[in-house]
């Protein structure tokens, strides 16, 4: 039976300890005063970590330099979960861990080697460290705490340097005067400019700005640490502005990402026209699988980018040619025989590049790209640096620090207030463009680097008789499993009983005149065999198929199974007619299967079936009130249901969050027939 | 007594034929399909059948939906009905119209002739047989009234919902039928039943209250 919600230690382990008990200490002045401090001090530890994980995560995912993404996440783990119990003991809210459990270890196959995914490794190490990579990239609960990190270095300092930031201001100027050149030269005449100056002559001025900040400091404290107990607690969404904000400040990064990936071109291209040259012209030809290819990883990389434009462009390449060793000993490719393996893998390489369109495809566009991509997303990158780094930078620097103005510093018709409005507005505008921009980019991307039509249906079909293949033999495999089981049943059940009444009853036949008492009792005994006999077979039927399923249909045995399961179950829906007979028993057995596992390991007390035919699918769904935690990928049982349901290309979607409830959503592509049920 | 029999193999409805006449009963029709089996109860309307779930032309609940239909149109026809394997919900159909005078059981009960005739009679008598099956899958699923039971109770109530009587279920148990008589006032009061001396209003009681749930 599947193991439906691992206990509770497992879920937990080992770094999300729980507490016993929330304790609330009441916001008081000099805790305030000492939380802003902590606050404070929190901000250069998320400073460092967020800094961390960014520089590490970069090469990261760009160079694939994976092995440094996971040990900064998994720090930043233990510190914010440190925090989410320091802000549950300030605010008194529950801030409960959201992390998705660890994955298990990875088992060794029948030859003692370690998958993941299509390669065996072996030693666990690999696989274990790939799981973990998964475990920690696909929680949302990492974006929930980088999210939060990033919020939180603006935020975090705000409560103190409020209170406390003009007073050491005043405090350095009463002493040493005003820090840093301050307040510098601002333009004369303007009312700001005379304010300016005057605070800075006046440093009780500037200590009184300090007083708003600290009568509100219990307040902007408690409402830092409410805003983070409550972003960092799962099943919050961040505020749709807060979104915006990162999505408009993401949408340039990508585009930035996008220009530099535009320039590596470049490089790549010439590398190739160079591979080529050489290939051609000096005879090197083992270069001229390398010109058609070596690209490849950023060409993938940029497919992947495509998704930022909402374009999902899959890999157009032809399965990688490999040499085939023949009986005689030579490496066979295609029509062609090699005495050496390299040979032979040479060749290999050359035709499985050459003679793909992909390839050449690929090629093009990396000659045309780097123009394209610069025209098309280059504007908002350079709008943004120019206006920021161009025209309000030198305003600012020359404004308040005094420095001289510069022949290389912008301004408009030499006004360099013009220059900042225009600045302003050009940094604005390379903040909104990027997301039309994108989508632009990406339909450019997918024009070349899409599979051609051909390419794409031959995947298509590829991956078909792949899913037929192993869902065949899936079915062979339960198939003859199944039968094994009813052989082994049968054997030491029925026809073991069968034999022992036969033998009874030939017992019998010789007391009946000699000791007609005996064979009464030997009566009784054979009577109580057969009965045995009879609930065993039974039972067996039940197992192979259920006699209330062929009588009344999937909706009634449905019916009849949720009369006979320990919790309340409501079945709702109807279906017209009767799926086809194989459909119908595996999807009985897979609501029978589930309902088990609610019961039994998921406590569940009610649970609700809905049966619905529509549009050529039979949709089942399973609904409990149980503790949740249910995974495919850990329970041999919902597999077993995926894989049966594969056979009819059918899926199991489980959602199933920690602390219920579980959602079980079974498809079934069908047609149903006219009932076949009594007239009366 | 006059019985209609309903059983589309030959070896086994022959052998009930033999059974039931060996006790006395007269087989006014013995049939094969439902259809057959329709006509005759309105033809004969006996005074119980006895009827195998499964029949042709369709295999499938045809012997049941036939005795229900016909139970439809002369209401409180006594039916017996026999099955390979029980199911609640087949019991629940047969009880629906609250009228009695129905018969859930399982073919192996036809092993031990004396019980088997003792529930055909009950039957016909206007009474409630439900299979210890189907019984013990009601009292053991997990309620808030059923679980106050003490275990005995719960043995008698089990008995009771059976059909049986407070003599015989005083013989199985062993106890006295005072003891028997106190713990049914006991039961009906945990489960605030209205208390009947009618054993066949007072077993309609105990299942429509298990059922509810």
């Amino acid at each position: 039976m599947v193991y439906l919600a691992p206990p509770r230690s497992l879920h937990l382990a080992p770094l999300c300890p729980q507490p016993a008990e929330r304790k609330l200490y009441r916001m008081t002045y000099p805790r305030a005063l000492l939380r802003a401090a902590v606050l404070a001090g929190m901000t250069v530890v998320v400073l460092v970590l967020f800094a961390v994980q960014l520089v590490l995560m970069a090469p990261g995912v760009v160079l694939g330099m994976v092995f440094l993404i996971p040990p900064p996440i998994h720090a930043g783990r233990v510190l914010v979960n440190r925090w989410r119990r320091m802000f549950e003991a300030w605010t008194g809210r529950a801030v409960p861990v959201p992390y998705e459990p660890p994955p298990p270890p990875p088992e060794p196959d029948d030859e003692g080697l370690y998958r993941h995914d299509a390669t065996l490794y072996k030693t666990p190490r690999f696989p274990r460290f790939f799981r973990r990579l998964d475990w920690l990239m696909k929680d949302p609960a990492t974006k929930r705490d980088l999210s939060w990190q990033f919020w939180f270095l603006l935020l975090g300092l705000l409560p103190l340097a409020l209170a406390a930031g003009p007073l050491l201001l005043a405090a350095w100027t009463w002493i040493w005067g005003p820090p840093w050149g301050l307040p510098g030269v601002p333009s004369p005449g303007a009312w700001w400019a005379t304010a300016w100056t005057a605070l800075w002559e006046h440093p009780a001025w500037l200590a009184a700005l300090a007083l708003p900040g600290l009568v509100a400091l219990p307040w902007t404290v408690g409402a830092v640490a409410r805003w983070s107990a409550w972003l960092l607690a799962p099943g919050t969404r961040p505020p749709s502005s807060s979104k915006r904000v990162e999505q408009t400040l993401l949408g340039w990064v990508r585009c930035a990402f996008l220009v530099a990936c535009a320039a590596a071109e470049v490089v790549l291209f010439a590398i190739s026209l160079a591979c080529f040259a050489l290939g051609f012209g000096l005879g090197l030809v083992f270069l001229i699988p390398v010109a058609n290819s070596h690209f490849r990883w950023l060409v993938n990389l940029r497919r992947q980018f495509a998704e930022w434009g909402g374009v999902r462009i899959p890999r157009p390449y032809a399965p990688q040619l490999r040499p085939e060793l023949r009986p005689d000993g030579m490496y066979r490719v295609k029509n062609n025989l090699y005495k050496t393996e390299t040979m032979a893998s040479f060749n290999a390489s050359w035709q499985w590049t050459w003679n793909d369109i992909a390839s050449w495809r690929d090629l093009l566009w990396l000659a045309v790209d780097p123009v394209a991509t610069l025209a098309l997303v280059g504007l908002p990158v350079a709008a943004v640096v120019y206006g920021g780094w161009g025209l309000v930078f030198p305003w600012a620097w020359t404004e308040f620090f005094g420095a001289d103005w510069s022949a290389w510093y912008g301004a408009v018709a030499g006004h360099r207030t013009l220059g900042l409005a225009a600045g302003l507005a050009l940094v604005a505008v390379g903040l909104a463009a990027p997301r039309p921009l994108l989508v632009a980019n990406a339909r450019w991307t997918a024009l070349l680097l899409r599979p051609t039509k051909a390419a794409a249906e031959e995947a298509a079909l590829r991956e078909r008789v792949e899913r037929l293949t192993q869902t065949r033999s899936d079915a062979l495999d339960a198939q003859a499993a199944e039968v094994r089981r009813i052989e082994r049943d049968l054997h030491d059940g029925a026809q073991a009983r069968l034999i022992a009444v036969g033998l009874t009853l030939g017992a019998i036949e010789r007391l009946m005149d000699t000791d007609p008492a005996a064979a009464r009792k030997l009566v009784a005994q054979a009577r109580e065999t057969s009965a045995t006999a009879l609930t065993e077979l039974r039972d067996l039927v039940r197992g192979i198929h259920p006699p209330v399923l062929s009588e009344r249909g999937l909706g009634d045995a449905v019916r009849a199974l949720a009369l006979d399961t320990a919790a309340e179950v409501t079945v709702a829906g109807e279906l017209a007619g009767r799926p086809p007979a194989p459909v119908e028993s595996a999807a009985y057995f897979a609501v029978s299967e589930l309902l088990a596992n609610a019961t039994r390991h998921g406590g569940a007390e009610r649970i609700g079936v809905d049966l619905r035919h529509r549009d050529g699918l039979l949709r089942i769904t399973v609904t409990d009130d149980g503790d949740g935690g249910a995974d495919p990928s850990r329970g041999t049982g919902l597999r077993g249901i995926e894989r049966r349901l594969g056979t009819f290309d059918g899926t199991l979607a489980i959602h199933s969050p920690r602390g219920g409830p579980t959602v079980a959503t079974l498809e079934l592509p069908c047609a149903l027939s006219s009932p076949k049920t009594s007239t009366f | 007594m006059r019985v209609v029999l309903a059983e589309d193999l030959y070896l086994l409805r022959d052998g009930l034929v033999l059974l039931l006449q060996s006790h006395g009963f007269e087989i006014v029709a013995a049939v094969d399909s439902g259809p057959a089996l329709h006509t005759a109860l309105l033809e004969h309307r006996p005074d119980v059948a006895v009827v195998d779930v499964r029949l042709p032309p369709t295999f499938t609940d045809e012997g049941l939906q036939a005795a229900l239909a016909a139970r439809r149109v002369v209401p409180g026809l006594p039916v017996l009905v026999l099955s390979q394997h029980v199911e609640q919900l087949y019991a629940r159909e047969l009880l629906a119209d609250g009228t009695g005078a129905v018969g859930y059981l399982l073919k192996d009960r036809v092993f031990n002739a004396d019980q088997f005739v003792d529930a055909v009679r009950q039957v016909a008598a206007g009474g409630t047989v439900m299979d210890p099956s189907v019984i013990a899958k009601l009292v053991a699923r997990p309620s808030a009234t059923t679980g106050s039971l003490t275990p005995r109770e719960r043995e008698v109530l089990t008995l009771m919902a059976e059909g049986r009587s407070n003599t015989a279920i005083a013989k199985q148990l062993f106890l006295s039928e005072s003891a028997v008589n106190k713990h049914i006032a006991n039961i009906f009061g945990k489960l605030n039943l209205p208390v009947s001396d009618d054993d066949n209003r007072r077993v309609l009681a105990v299942l429509a209250h298990l059922q509810g749930q």
